[in-house]
């Protein structure tokens, strides 16, 4: 199945008012890649998330997932069809425990399972302990695997390695490889960290301004004139 | 000396007082319950002392008219609640507060410019399925067995979780697979129909019924049993219930102070036990 495209952005645009945050934007993602997006502070990453995931809806322009607009999907029904995703800033159900976290996103009683799933990201012993107890680092790997305890298809990173120390973000990156087989995932993942971004993903894809300003393979991306315009400003 | 009648309040507070938890183990801040009550009331009191062939034969009024009445009293509120919550239950926090707040207002001045409901004077005399309180507190302990039992089941299945994932973080809970709307929905109509049954019970136990059961007062009171019981489990609300509806008797010996005192604990009771008395347990 890889190649085949799972999600497509059509000539998508978001307004809020005179804030155009996402503006023509228009690519898709083949199956089983990973894709970055990168891009400042604003640029429209976490407002694509929303409309993808049915928290936002699209001023016009559509999004099509297997082949099927997701126009008017609520957030559940769209991850149902197998779009999941992690928060920017963390939203793990914080008073209750681990195992009922992840019971909460399969959508059933195995505890089980849900231990199974805790193991792949090293939390197995913090089963019982409530969700907002835990350590930063563990709170972003338990949504995580929170998100993978909806059987995604496509799963949508905002920032995983935000607050990350070197070391975890080198775990991160082994962690995402092993999933993504393991559940044969699409993932999108948006992130700061360049160098990390480099050595992930299959390709970026550049936002600013709510614009695709580039878009292709990390060394392709990287070289860009206009990304390094975006990011370091125009020459003298 | 220990008061069967107080007991019977009692019981009767902590049903009302697992009413609200419903909602709120949701995240919902719903002051309706003292409606559907109310409601649950009026139709038992109506049916009870305007269809004669519910009366029976005997002196006492039949066990089985009482049960009819919750037969009916159930599924009105049940589909009031459910046409009632679709639109109200899109408010949220402080809002959907007011909004049930005028719900319940609503309902009281329907109530009391209506002669069919009562109106002012309330309906009287209505027959007794019991002859003394020992009856109705078993009555009002089977019917808060119910509904405890099913509160506590309710902790362990998907549907409770997810209720309590909704009053953690609503937007993580939609993006995890969270039908929100249809699950607060479901408890707000839970909510409804315990509250109702309580009031079929009620209003043959106070032998009359009257709009001023729908006041402002009651919603804020049923909210204190939930507040200072706690709302994490089933438990707390239940000891709330209980305990707050004895207090002002107990205290009733210090006079009009009592009344100080009770307000005291409903001020003081979220400062220094935010989560209530009964407590998540942790491990």
């Amino acid at each position: 199945m890889i190649g085949s495209i799972s999600l497509e952005l059509n000539g998508l645009n978001v307004r809020f008012g005179g804030l155009q945050a996402l503006d023509q934007l228009s690519f898709s993602l083949q199956q089983g890649e990973i894709f970055g997006l990168i891009g400042p502070n604003g640029a429209g990453k976490t407002t694509l998330f929303n409309v993808i995931t049915g928290l936002t809806a699209a001023t016009s322009g559509e999004v099509r997932w297997q082949g099927k607009t997701t126009a008017g999907l609520r957030p559940d029904q769209l991850c149902n069809l197998g779009i999941a995703r992690t928060f920017q800033n963390i939203r793990v159900f914080s008073d209750l425990s681990c195992i009922d976290n992840l019971q909460i996103a399969m959508g059933c009683n195995d505890r089980r399972a849900a231990l199974e799933l805790l193991g792949i990201v090293e939390l197995q012993e913090k089963g019982t302990h409530l969700a907002g107890s835990l350590a930063y680092g563990e709170q972003r790997r338990l949504e995580l695997v929170r998100a993978l305890a909806t059987k995604p298809q496509l799963l949508l990173l905002d920032e995983p390695a935000a607050g990350m120390n070197p070391v975890e973000k080198q775990k991160l990156q082994l962690l995402l490889n092993t999933i993504r087989k393991q559940f044969q995932l699409t993932i999108l993942i948006i992130e700061h960290h360049v160098p990390l971004m480099m050595k992930l993903c299959d390709r970026l894809a550049v936002l600013n301004f709510g614009r695709c300003i580039a878009i292709g393979s990390p060394q392709e991306v990287q070289e860009d004139p206009l990304v390094i315009e975006a990011y370091l400003g125009r020459g003298a | 000396m220990f008061d069967i009648s107080l007991f019977v309040l009692m019981l009767l507070g902590a049903i009302l007082a697992l009413a609200v938890y419903l909602p709120m183990r949701a995240g919902q801040l719903s002051l309706a319950t003292p409606g559907f009550y109310t409601i649950g009331g009026t139709v038992a009191a109506l049916l009870s002392t305007t269809v004669p062939e519910l009366g029976g034969s005997e002196q006492i009024y039949p066990l089985a008219s009482v049960f009819l009445e919750l037969m009916l009293a159930i599924p009105l509120v049940a589909l009031l609640a459910f046409l009632i919550g679709k639109p109200v239950l899109k408010l949220k926090g402080i809002y959907l507060a007011i909004a049930t707040i005028a719900l319940v207002e609503i309902l009281r001045v329907v109530l009391l410019s209506s002669p069919w409901f009562g109106a002012a004077v309330g309906i009287f005399a209505i027959p007794q399925p019991f002859e003394g309180p020992e009856g109705y507190a078993a009555a009002f302990a089977v019917l808060l067995g119910i509904t405890a039992w099913g509160c506590q089941r309710l902790e362990t299945e998907p549907l409770g979780r997810e209720m309590a994932a909704i009053r953690n973080d609503e937007l993580a809970a939609r993006c995890m697979g969270v039908h929100s709307e249809r699950v607060k929905l479901i408890a707000f109509v839970l909510s409804a129909i315990i509250a109702a049954a309580a009031g079929v019970l009620a209003a043959h136990y106070f032998n009359s019924w009257s709009a001023r059961q729908a006041s402002f007062d009651a919603s804020i009171t049923t909210l204190a049993f939930v507040v200072l019981g706690g709302s994490r489990t089933w438990l707390g609300p239940v000891i709330g219930g209980l305990v707050l509806t004895a207090l002002p008797e107990l205290l009733r010996p210090i006079g009009d102070l009592r009344l100080i005192v009770f307000g005291l604990v409903i001020l003081l009771g979220p400062i220094f036990i935010p989560q209530g008395l009964i407590q998540q347990k942790r491990s």
